[in-house]
């Protein structure tokens, strides 16, 4: 009986995500197009390891890494405010949230006109006195990168907000009475007895901020910038589909798919070992 | 008027911390004005979709004046009404398959444990780690070799599958929460398993199962890359998918785009707004004990 109920689920993730993963895997060392199909083998990696864009879009990834610590205590800093039931404190939660409900695309068009030569970011570097570094973000490949990871920050806020205000509900409320009580500052409060407490918390957030940023970014990045210029905002998973579907190379976009799911799986193991250590 | 009195007598009566309670209403006002910088920061871009919308292209890039003419627009452009109705159809498609097969395999692998379920549940929840863009292209050989490219069902097979892993998880989690009690008592009534699941436990995973709803709903309507790929047929394009496919082709009349963004937008907002509580115990189910 047990065994036919789990067996939909079973079947549906089995043939559409278990047998293409090895599908993927055999595909990688191939030569294809989507209609022939040439027998390479492993050399096929070393074909990838040594093109040079292949580096290039990896540096994007690791460099849209940088923009995870940041993604991870704006937030922290907002929850803590939050937590100590600043008037509106619900409102204020429910409108930092808002931005999780709404596509990819729309996010991107509308950062595609904020970063833009006229947009509103450059009016503000006027309006501060900064019209110097007033500049087309979306047209140099760093500024575009960090244009992309600006608007990722911007949408990690909401959801990294939710965990940490969570977290915080979680913590006995006279723990910190006791530490105020016995003089410590809101700053020393937080250091010493809420952000220990929020571990397993904060090690959530960073895992979900890190895959949101290698898995999550497709649609940013097709809308705001298609990925350049030039190689300048594409990463690993925009590559699979430029590869596969832009170049028809149905093959090497599997192999990156491949690499990507590589390192996916590092990233969850290095999770389970972290939470393991902790017991 | 009437607020300064009780202040002023406050004050008055209680000399020694009143220092320490303004300096105390100083922090809050400063930590207020600083969620007021923050909801100004995230509101921006509704704030600008809505703006930009009421204007036309020119008095977008002159920068003053409002007109209507964008919105009287926009259904030439694009085709809203269908693509709307696209997306209510691959959204409810999707969600009935993960519903029925995550409640199933939630149930028997919380209730009905058997030789191997332990493994088919791992085998199930690691397939959450899969990356969407690792399966997508053996998925769209496979798909094309059935036929299902030019029907929602090439899509919404693979939204379901890719949404199945965290609902067995989130829908096995609260199964387990159920106490055996109530199972046992449901097989002495004479109930059989079908029935005591049908009759005793589905009704009672009600939460879990609009936890489910909720966040694949805002995950499938919001998506581009699938649809993109596995509608072929150019009518049977979500919103999502015909607003991004319109935001790189030829339209460079920003208002009329910032307009059907907002369309778009405007379900999974609002789904959002009334279950918000649903969506984040969804989200932080996945941090555990």
């Amino acid at each position: 009986m047990g065994f036919v109920l789990s067996l939909p689920a079973f079947t549906l993730v089995t043939l559409l995500l278990g047998i293409p993963i090895i599908q993927a895997g055999y595909y990688s060392m191939t030569d294809w197009d989507g209609l022939n199909t040439i027998w390479i083998g492993p050399s096929t990696y070393l074909r990838v390891f040594k093109n040079p864009i292949f580096w290039r879009v990896l540096e994007n990834n690791a460099l849209l890494m940088l923009a995870v610590p940041v993604a991870i205590l704006i937030p922290l800093g907002i929850a803590a405010i939050l937590h100590e039931r600043v008037y509106g404190w619900w409102l204020f939660r429910s409108i930092y949230f808002l931005p999780t409900a709404v596509s990819w695309v729309v996010i991107g068009m509308v950062a595609a006109r904020f970063f833009a030569r006229d947009g509103t970011l450059n009016q503000i570097l006027a309006a501060i006195g900064l019209g110097g570094i007033q500049t087309d973000f979306l047209s140099g490949e760093r500024t575009a990168l960090l244009a992309v990871g600006l608007t990722f920050i911007w949408s990690m806020i909401g959801t990294n907000t939710i965990i940490f205000l969570t977290g915080m509900a979680t913590i006995d409320p006279a723990l910190q009475e006791a530490a105020r009580v016995d003089g410590a500052g809101a700053l020393r409060i937080f250091r010493h007895i809420t952000f220990p407490l929020l571990k397993r918390f904060v090690q959530f957030s960073f895992i979900i901020t890190v895959i949101s940023a290698f898995t999550g970014l497709f649609s940013l990045i097709f809308v705001m910038t298609g990925g350049g210029p030039g190689y300048g905002t594409t990463t690993l998973e925009f590559f699979v589909y430029q590869t596969a579907f832009a170049q028809g190379a149905f093959g090497t976009g599997a192999l990156l798919g491949v690499i990507l799911l590589v390192i996916m799986v590092i990233i969850g193991l290095a999770q389970l070992k972290l939470l393991r250590s902790d017991d | 008027m009437t607020m300064t009195v009780p202040r002023g007598a406050r004050a008055g009566s209680d000399v020694a911390p009143r220092k320490g309670q303004r300096r105390g209403r100083g922090r809050r006002v400063a930590l207020f004005l600083a969620m007021v910088v923050v909801a100004v920061v995230m509101l921006y871009p509704f704030w600008f979709m809505i703006n930009t919308s009421l204007k036309t292209q020119d008095q977008y890039v002159s920068g003053s004046g409002h007109s209507l003419t964008s919105w009287s627009k926009l259904t030439s452009v694009l085709p809203v009404g269908s693509q709307l109705t696209n997306s209510m159809i691959v959204c409810v498609l999707s969600i009935a398959i993960i519903v029925f097969v995550s409640s199933c395999a939630g149930f028997a692998f919380a209730k009905l444990r058997y030789r191997a379920s332990t493994l088919v549940f791992l085998g199930i929840i690691a397939a959450m780690l899969i990356p969407m863009q690792s399966i997508i292209i053996p998925a769209y050989v496979n798909i094309a070799k059935v036929d299902l490219l030019t029907t929602y069902f090439g899509a919404v097979l693979v939204y379901a599958a890719l949404g199945t892993p965290f609902a067995t998880f989130l829908m096995t989690a609260y199964y387990r929460g159920l106490p055996d009690e109530l199972i046992e008592a449901g097989i002495i009534d004479g109930l059989g398993y079908g029935r005591v699941f049908l009759r005793i436990a589905v009704p009672m995973s009600v939460p879990a199962v609009v936890t489910v709803i909720v966040l694949q709903f805002i995950q499938i309507w919001d998506d581009l890359l699938i649809g993109l790929l596995f509608l072929q047929n150019t009518d049977q394009r979500t919103i999502t998918v015909g607003l991004g496919v319109l935001s790189t082709g030829r339209v460079t009349d920003i208002p009329v785009l910032m307009a059907g963004s907002l369309v778009s937008a405007i379900p999974a907002v609002i789904v959002y707004l009334v279950f918000q509580r649903y969506l984040i115990s969804g989200l932080t189910a996945g941090i555990g004990k």
